[in-house]
């Protein structure tokens, strides 16, 4: 996997992370998140990434957006909700009346907006985390970050090994159909049973391939215990511009918080200050 | 330098009942080189393992007896101060090699001990001048080639200035040059810098010249022990436990396994043209304007080095990649055109990895899986998986699951499972790997057998050159993506130039 170039310490990327996570699971209007996605967007383009990555990470952006926004907009069960278009009426044979007509909502459209710019906020950010970042710096941020050694590690190999996975996984698939295996059936047991079976061997080559690298690395005196003791060839100090960063997005966190749980105090009548307005107004509207 | 002391070492596994290792008692003297060898699945990676340390502390299981190293028992030490004693190098390269870049692979163990970073760059350099591969401080590890990737793995041992070297089956992956390259470093390691080694390998020959000392394993326990002079002197046990010799140089072919003048070949059954394949992230052509013919009834070796494009080929002629130019015909057909459902019967691919075909939950219901999908009728097919079983002397282990046995066997249902389509052309991908003599002669025997009975057609890729001189009718030569020689093994194989140009040299 090519790694990119990234001016960040591996411990702010995770970092920004969780604080990136944060922030759209707490915000909810639009434009706030689509701050967070254009922020996160940044971050992408700040480490140079290759046109195979731009073009493989706008195949995921557009499938996420669309797949959740067209999901939204028709199962959008909230009231109220809007009619835009009716694509099975109700009174069509049999589908009509026992779906009760499909449709889509204006509200769930909006409602889609929202979940895919929370979904690729954190899409955008995974791939920059994994673009830009060696196993072993990943692994050793997790490591100081007080992570489980256990988790980092299994972390940190399931990433290293994706290719792997998805290479050997291409070639299980391919060889069962050369053995006459078919995956798309009537019968929906018979195609569910194809596909778990199909998925032993990939199952069993990436418990293989995990326990090697693990045997490899606690062999060379790699071991969650002893992590802070590690030295690095490259320094691996966390500069100004990471400080500042995580400075930056904490406080921005920390105001968030701050201004939802005012407003959460004044829509349940639990404190109102009429001094507060200004906030109320702008956590509503903006946020 | 550490002296080594095993004492009535057992072991077994969390999952098992019987003993893996079973009260081994042996020492090793500073300097020594020690040949490790035994029939697949004896008990020699979980031995290393125990001398390493990596057994018990990274696994459960009972652990009975001790490994001690300058006194001290690995089993209670912690495995950071046992891993700047004793260094494993593994298998599969790929398997163990965690970083990008070369440099950070190598300063990866140091880094873990603590050693400041002026002396890691120190140590780096001279960990790849003594693999022969200084300057590649920078290189991208994708980059490497697999005989490569391998003695950066060593060099990311070394550099931890281990007195004990473990290697377990280190240059199964590697085509003979590669594999010359590798244990020529590693004897320079024993005798100049007098590091211990033992040396896990089916390839007795290749490390017979090297070693000093010889231990035979079989079901746990260590049934020889002794200087390289004596241990081949009666070669009644190594016979009878089916494990290569030193002096065995039998390319002789028995009756069945050569095509003989009576066994017409009924045409052409695969026809490749101009083929072209690039892999998508690559810029050069994995395999490059191959053109060839294969009759029915044949048996063809296809040889090179690693990354030649041996494994591409195969995968190009079963369908399984689809070529960026030129053609490939089974019977007729263009592959292309074809879904890769309706290649099953026609065409088969067992890989090298064996357990990536191994879906079912029983051996039957491995070998059952494809003419059941071919929807052959119930009747028919209880009697086609039960010959199929009897045919590859499965029928023992019919209702165990395939994951419980053991390497070899694991390869005999993959191909049995495989050969149970009765497909036109059976391709096999590097039988030799993790295989020791008698499993490998067993299963190319009761292969070729059947091939040659039912008139159809196998290609496997090997490194082997005694087993295309046993098997094969005819050698492809493959370098460089090219296909460099297709005729008779036994001019290609006297034809030093060209064996040397395709790494089959040792």
């Amino acid at each position: 996997m090519f790694i990119c170039k990234s001016k960040l310490e591996s411990r702010t990327k995770i970092i920004i992370m969780m604080i990136i996570g944060c922030l759209v699971i707490l915000l909810d209007s639009p434009s706030a998140l689509l701050v967070c996605f254009l922020a996160s967007i940044l971050l992408v383009v700040s480490s140079m990434p290759t046109l195979k990555q731009i073009r493989l990470l706008l195949i995921f952006l557009f499938f996420t957006t669309w797949g959740l926004i067209y999901s939204q907009g028709i199962f959008y069960n909230a009231f109220p909700r809007t009619v835009l278009i009716t694509l099975v009426p109700v009174d069509f044979p049999l589908i009509g009346k026992w779906t009760g007509g499909i449709h889509v909502y204006r509200e769930g459209l909006f409602h889609g907006i929202i979940q895919s710019l929370r979904f690729n906020s954190t899409l955008v950010i995974g791939c920059y985390i994994v673009w830009s970042t060696q196993p072993r710096d990943l692994l050793l941020a997790l490591s100081q970050l007080r992570v489980p050694g256990a988790l980092a590690f299994m972390v940190t190999t399931a990433l290293h090994f994706i290719p792997v996975i998805a290479s050997e996984a291409a070639a299980v698939i391919r060889s069962q159909r050369l053995r006459g295996a078919r995956y798309l059936r009537f019968n929906l047991f018979a195609s569910v049973r194809g596909v778990v079976n199909s998925f032993r061997p990939i199952l069993a080559g990436n418990i293989r391939h995990a326990t090697n690298l693990g045997e490899s690395v606690e062999s060379r005196g790699f071991s969650p215990e002893t992590s802070m003791q590690r030295t690095s060839l490259r320094s691996s100090q966390m500069g100004r511009l990471d400080y500042g960063l995580i400075a930056v997005l904490s406080l921005c966190l920390i105001c968030v918080i701050a201004l939802k749980v005012l407003y959460f105090c004044y829509a349940n009548g639990i404190y109102y200050g009429s001094w507060l307005r200004g906030l109320y107004t702008f956590t509503r509207e903006i946020l | 330098m550490v002296p080594i002391q095993i004492e009535d070492l057992s072991y077994t596994y969390p999952s098992r009942e019987t003993p893996t290792l079973n009260g081994i008692n042996a020492q090793i003297s500073p300097g020594d080189f020690v040949l490790l060898t035994g029939p697949t699945g004896c008990g020699k990676s979980t031995f290393l393992r125990t001398i390493n340390g990596l057994i018990p502390h990274s696994s459960g299981g009972t652990l009975t007896g001790t490994v001690c190293i300058n006194n001290s028992d690995v089993s209670t030490q912690p495995l950071a101060t046992t891993c700047q004693q004793v260094s494993l190098l593994f298998q599969n390269p790929d398997d163990q090699l965690f970083c990008t870049l070369v440099e950070d692979e190598i300063a990866f163990g140091l880094e873990n001990l603590g050693i400041p970073p002026d002396k890691i760059r120190q140590r780096i350099t001279t960990a790849l001048e003594q693999v022969g591969l200084s300057g590649f401080e920078n290189r991208r590890i994708a980059e490497l080639s697999g005989g490569e990737k391998q003695r950066i793995a060593l060099a990311s041992i070394c550099a931890m200035q281990p007195q004990v070297l473990l290697l377990d089956e280190p240059t199964s992956h590697l085509d003979p040059r590669a594999t010359r390259d590798i244990l020529n470093i590693v004897k320079q390691l024993n005798t100049d810098l007098g590091i211990t080694v033992v040396l896990a390998t089916h390839r007795v020959k290749q490390v017979q010249h090297l070693c000093n000392r010889v231990w035979l394993m079989h079901e746990g326990n260590l049934r020889l022990d002794l200087p390289k002079n004596e241990a081949f002197q009666d070669d009644t046990i190594f016979h009878n436990l089916g494990v290569e010799l030193p002096d065995s140089t039998d390319t002789t072919t028995p009756m069945s396994t050569k095509r003989t003048s009576l066994q017409h070949s009924n045409g052409t059954i695969l026809g490749v043209h101009k083929l072209r394949f690039q892999y998508p992230n690559s810029d050069i052509n994995a395999v490059s304007d191959v053109s060839l013919k294969v009759s029915r009834g044949e048996v063809v070796a296809v040889m090179g080095e690693n990354g030649s494009g041996k494994t591409t080929l195969l995968h190009l002629i079963c369908g399984l990649l689809r070529p960026t130019a030129g053609e490939v015909k089974v019977d007729g057909k263009t592959t292309q055109q074809i879904k890769l459902r309706k290649f099953a019967g026609k065409v088969g691919i067992v890989f090298q990895n064996p357990d990536l075909l191994l879906q079912a939950e029983t051996v039957r219901s491995e070998v059952r899986f494809g003419p059941k999908n071919l929807k052959v009728k119930s009747d028919k097919l209880n009697v086609l998986v039960n010959n199929t079983l009897t045919q590859f002397r499965l029928s023992d282990f019919a209702e165990e699951a395939p994951y419980s046995l053991s390497r070899g066997q694991r390869q005999r249902v993959a191909v049995a499972s495989t050969f149970s389509l009765h497909p036109d052309i059976f391709l096999l991908d590097e039988p030799t790997s993790g295989q020791d003599a008698r499993h490998l002669q067993s299963m190319m025997d009761r292969l070729c057998n059947q091939i040659r009975q039912q008139n159809k057609t196998l290609m496997f890729a090997t490194h082997n050159i005694e087993l295309t001189q046993k098997y094969a009718d005819r050698v492809l030569l493959m370098h460089e993506g090219k296909l460099i020689y297709d005729g008779s093994p036994i001019t290609a194989f006297n034809d030093q130039e060209l064996i040397e140009k395709c790494s089959l040299t040792f």
